[in-house]
């Protein structure tokens, strides 16, 4: 990935309002992202759905924490009036990160087609046996560009899915990831690169 | 006229006493926490893009959260610390409200 920057504003605006920032992104990146904030999205509708079982998922705790430490009375009265209206806004914003990594242009994103519809498996295979020459060279990158509301959706996105990503790596206060194994070293390499993501994000805006 | 008056006088008194009631009240705080997850860069972006705060403030509201673990960002009544709190966890950020011991 080269780092989001400030965009000098002479790149073709696919987006609605001002473009922000942009950086490039390889193309396995964007299919991990995009793996990565679909299953973020499946998660935060099933806890709409459900809203008690999502409630045993310690990833919760860090996406929507109690706001009273000492009431658990205040504090479940506080999820009961606001826990719709930001898995809503969450599952928004994912939803939009989705969008702009299903609309970067020179990149047909396997399984969605052109509108970001998600295509059904015979749909998909037809595509693979007539049309292979889409799919993107690894080598290749896809331009990434923001406008401020999308900076908005991916600040947050990024949050959401590190700290969902904390919690199943088991990470304590201090920081350290206490899961081990094979999913541990994957997980840990998404979980650094998703901060990176997010840090020259935040530098690119403050520019 | 004089009806019209004592009509006034009964709406209003029940109003002066909550009045009284709310100065008296020990103001509520919201609180940040610090966690292990979220970056110090993005903890100061939000407190600077959120509450308004010069950059010099945000930072360093963003290092008590770090050093000290915690930092009061806000106070105000109740309604307004919920309100931040909400926003904050649109955010990311672990915050909390509570009433101001001091």
């Amino acid at each position: 990935m080269m780092p989001f920057q400030p965009d000098a504003g002479a790149s073709a605006g696919s987006v609605p309002g001002p473009i922000v920032v942009s950086a490039r992104f390889e193309a396995i990146e964007i299919d991990l992202l995009r793996l990565a904030t679909t299953q973020l999205v499946d998660m935060l509708d099933a806890a709409t759905t459900d809203p008690q079982s999502a409630l045993t998922d310690p990833a919760f705790q860090r996406l929507l924490p109690d706001a009273y430490r000492d009431d658990a009375e205040a504090a479940a009265e506080f999820r009961r009036f606001t826990s719709d209206d930001l898995l809503a806004a969450k599952v928004a914003n994912a939803r939009s990160v989705l969008d702009t990594l299903n609309e970067a242009p020179g990149f047909d994103s396997p399984g969605f087609d052109s509108e970001g519809r998600e295509q059904t498996d015979l749909e998909l295979i037809s595509e693979t046996e007539t049309d292979a020459s889409v799919a993107l060279d690894d080598t290749e990158t896809v331009a990434i560009t923001l406008d401020a509301v999308a900076v908005q959706a991916w600040l947050r996105t990024l949050t959401d899915l590190r700290l969902t990503l904390a919690e199943r790596l088991l990470i304590g206060p201090d920081g350290e990831i206490r899961l081990e194994g094979e999913e541990a070293s994957f997980l840990g390499g998404l979980y650094d690169w998703l901060g990176m993501v997010q840090e020259s994000l935040v530098y690119a805006i403050d520019a | 006229m004089c009806e019209a008056y004592s009509v006034a006088l009964t709406v209003e008194l029940p109003d002066l006493h909550l009045r009284d009631a709310v100065s008296l009240e020990r103001p509520w705080i919201t609180l940040v926490w610090d966690d292990p997850v979220n970056l110090m860069s993005y903890v100061s972006y939000v407190f600077r893009s959120y509450f308004g705060v010069p950059a010099a403030e945000a930072e360093r509201l963003m290092l008590q959260v770090h050093n000290n673990g915690r930092a009061v960002v806000a106070t105000g009544n109740r309604e307004a610390m919920e309100r931040h709190v909400q926003a904050m966890h649109g955010f990311g950020l672990w915050a909390t409200l509570a009433k101001d011991d001091a």
